[in-house]
C-alpha cells in the first residue's frame, strides 16, 4: 500500500513540474511566434518579438537564440551594424562550442557583405587557430574564399576554394573571372603606342580617336620644328601633343578598371541570383 | 511532514496563476517594453508599442514620448499631430509646446511668432527664445544684429550660427554677369573670380595658346592651319565665358544649399531646445 504521505508528495512534485513546464511553454511560444515571423520574412516584427522575449525572460535561456535571430533579421534588412551588434551579443551568450562557432561565422558573413573583409579575415584566422574547431577547417576555408571574392582578389579566392573538392563550382567561376580580368598595368604600358591600350580593352573607337589626336599633334609639332618655328613646336608639343598622349595612357587604364568592374559585378550578380550553394 | 508538504503545495498554487497568466501583450507589459525600447532609442518600435495602449492609458508621458519619438525620427508632422491633442493642463505641456515649435520650424521653414506663455520655467523660456531667435534666419528681414543673435548660444554653436547668419543676410554670392564679362575681357578670369583658380589658369593658357598659334600661322601664311587654330581658340574662348557664368550660378546655388541644409541639420541635431528628461535614468 502506498502511504498518504507518498501520494501527497507525488502530487506536490508533479504540480511543481507542471508549473515549471507551463512557465517555460509561455516563453517558448513567444520564441516560436517570433521565429515564425522570421520564417515569414517579416523581419521588423520578428525583431520586435525577439526583443520582447529578451526583455521579459529573466532566466536568460533565450539570450543566444533570440540575439542570433535579431542579428539575422537586421542582416536581412541590410542593417549590418545593428546585425553585428546583436550577433556579437549572441556569441557572448553562447553556451557551447557549436553556438560560438555558428555566431562567429554569422559575424564573419556580415563583415564579408559589408566589405570589412580585414575583420572577416582576422576572425577566420582566430577560428582556424582554435583547437576546438579543427574539424571545421573546410567551412572556415569556404568563408575565407568568399572573403577573398569580396576583397576583389579572385585569384586567391580560386586557390582557397581549390583546397576542397566540394567547392569546384566556385573554383571554376573565380578562375574564369581571373582570366577575364584585364591587366590595368598592361593596358597602361601598351598605351605608350597611342590607342594600343584601348584596343586591348576592346574600346576600338576610342583607340582610333587616340591615334588620330596623337598623330595630328605629333605631325604639327614635328613640322613646326622642321620649319624652324621653334616656339610653335614647343607649344604644340607640350600643350597639345603631350596632353593627348598622356590622356591616352590614363584613358586606357580607366577603361581596364571599368571593364574589370563590369566583369566582377556580373560574377557577383551570378553568385547572388544563380549560385545554389551557401552565400554570405 | 504533511504540513510542510501542504505549505509547499499552497505556495505552488499561488505561483501557478502568475506563471500561467504571463501575457506578453498585456497593456502593462506593452508599456514596460515600450519604455525599454524608447530608452534604447528604438523609437519606431517604441511608438508602435505605445500606439497599442494609447486608448487604455491616458498618460501624458506616453503622449509626450510618442511625440518626441516621432520628432527624433524626423517625422515632424506626425509629432505635431500628437501635440494637437495634447492635454493643456499637463505638466509636460510647455515641453511639448517647445517640441512642437521645433517641428513647425522644420516643417514650414518660416520665422516663428512670439506668443505669451506663462507656464514656462526660466530654462524653458531660454530655449523658447533661442528657437525664436534661430527662426529669424528663415525670414527675409534682418530683424536682429549679428552680435545680438549670437549671444544666446554657446561658443561652439556660435561658429556654425555665425556662418549661417552671414549666408542668410550677407551671402558671398558671385555675380554670373560679372563672371561672364571678366572672362570675355581676360579668358579664365571669370573662373578665378568664382574661386576656380585651376580652371581659370587652364582656360587662360589654352585660349592664349590657340590665339598665339593662329596669329603665328597667319603670319607664316599657313592660312588653313591658322583658321583651324582660330576656330579652336574661339571655341575655348566662348566655352570659357559660358563656363564662368555657370560656375557663378553653381557657386550661388551651393551657398543656398549649404545654408538651408546647415540650418536644418543644426536644428535636428541640437536638442538643447528641449530640456533633458529623466525617463531613462
Amino acid at each position: 500500500m502506498i502511504s498518504v504521505n507518498k501520494i501527497f508528495f507525488l502530487i506536490v512534485l508533479s504540480s511543481f513540474w507542471f508549473i515549471n513546464v507551463l512557465a517555460q511553454t509561455t516563453f517558448e511560444s513567444q520564441f516560436n511566434y517570433a521565429e515564425k515571423l522570421y520564417d515569414e520574412e517579416n523581419y521588423f516584427d520578428a525583431v520586435t518579438e525577439f526583443k520582447r522575449l529578451l526583455y521579459f525572460d529573466k532566466s536568460e535561456s533565450y539570450d543566444y537564440r533570440a540575439n542570433m535571430f535579431i542579428g539575422l533579421s537586421y542582416k536581412q534588412g541590410g542593417k549590418f551594424s545593428e546585425a553585428l551588434q546583436f550577433l556579437s551579443l549572441a556569441r557572448f551568450h553562447s553556451e557551447s562550442d557549436k553556438e560560438f562557432f555558428n555566431s562567429s561565422i554569422e559575424i564573419i558573413k556580415v563583415n564579408i557583405l559589408r566589405r570589412t573583409t580585414g575583420r572577416a579575415f582576422a576572425l577566420l584566422d582566430t577560428l582556424a587557430n582554435d583547437n576546438r574547431f579543427i574539424n571545421k577547417s573546410e567551412e572556415i576555408n569556404y568563408w575565407r574564399g568568399w572573403a577573398f571574392i569580396f576583397s576583389d582578389d579572385w585569384q586567391k579566392a580560386a586557390s582557397t576554394f581549390s583546397k576542397y573538392k566540394s567547392d569546384e563550382q566556385l573554383v571554376e567561376l573565380c578562375d574564369s573571372v581571373t582570366n577575364e580580368l584585364y591587366n590595368t598595368q598592361l593596358a597602361k604600358y601598351l598605351s605608350l603606342i597611342p590607342g594600343a591600350g584601348q584596343f586591348y580593352t576592346g574600346e576600338y573607337i576610342s583607340g582610333l580617336i587616340s591615334i588620330g589626336w596623337s598623330v595630328l599633334w605629333g605631325y604639327l609639332t614635328i613640322e613646326a620644328f622642321i620649319e624652324d618655328r621653334i616656339l610653335d613646336g614647343v607649344l604644340i608639343g607640350s600643350m597639345l601633343w603631350w596632353r593627348f598622349y598622356s590622356g591616352n595612357i590614363q584613358n586606357a587604364e580607366k577603361f581596364a578598371l571599368e571593364k574589370n568592374l563590369e566583369i566582377t559585378n556580373s560574377a557577383l550578380n551570378y553568385l547572388q541570383h544563380k549560385f545554389a550553394g551557401e552565400k554570405p | 511532514m504533511r504540513k510542510i508538504l501542504l505549505i509547499i503545495f499552497l505556495v505552488q498554487l499561488t505561483i501557478f496563476p502568475q506563471s500561467t497568466s504571463f501575457d506578453f501583450h498585456s497593456p502593462q507589459k506593452i508599456k514596460l517594453f515600450a519604455d525599454y525600447l524608447f530608452c534604447e532609442k528604438d523609437y519606431l518600435r517604441a511608438i508602435e508599442e505605445y500606439e497599442m495602449i494609447r486608448n487604455q492609458f491616458v498618460i501624458d508621458t506616453i503622449e509626450f514620448k510618442v511625440m518626441l519619438g516621432y520628432s527624433n525620427l524626423g517625422l515632424s508632422k506626425n509629432s505635431n499631430k500628437i501635440f494637437s491633442d495634447f492635454n493643456i493642463e499637463s505638466k509636460l505641456y510647455p515641453d511639448a509646446y517647445l517640441v512642437s515649435m521645433k517641428n513647425e520650424l522644420l516643417i514650414d521653414s518660416k520665422p516663428l511668432h512670439y506668443s505669451e506663455f506663462s507656464s514656462f520655467t526660466s530654462s524653458q523660456f531660454e530655449s523658447y527664445v533661442r528657437l525664436l531667435n534661430i527662426s529669424a534666419l528663415y525670414g527675409d528681414e534682418q530683424s536682429i544684429t549679428k552680435n545680438n543673435f549670437l549671444t544666446l548660444y554657446s561658443k561652439e554653436d556660435q561658429n556654425t550660427l555665425s556662418k549661417l547668419y552671414d549666408y542668410k543676410f550677407d551671402p558671398p554670392y558671385k555675380s554670373p554677369a560679372w563672371a561672364g564679362i571678366f572672362s570675355a575681357i581676360i579668358p579664365g578670369s571669370g573662373k578665378m573670380y568664382v574661386g576656380e583658380w585651376g580652371d581659370g589658369i587652364t582656360g587662360f593658357l589654352l585660349t592664349g595658346l590657340f590665339a598665339f598659334l593662329a596669329y603665328d600661322n597667319f603670319k607664316a601664311d599657313h592660312d588653313t592651319r591658322a583658321w583651324i587654330f582660330t576656330g579652336i581658340g574661339a571655341f575655348f574662348y566662348a566655352g570659357n565665358i559660358y563656363g564662368s557664368i555657370s560656375a557663378a550660378q553653381i557657386f550661388n546655388a551651393k551657398i543656398n544649399f549649404e545654408f538651408s541644409n546647415g540650418l536644418k541639420l543644426f536644428l535636428e541635431n541640437k536638442n538643447y531646445f528641449i530640456p533633458d528628461y529623466d525617463f531613462c535614468k
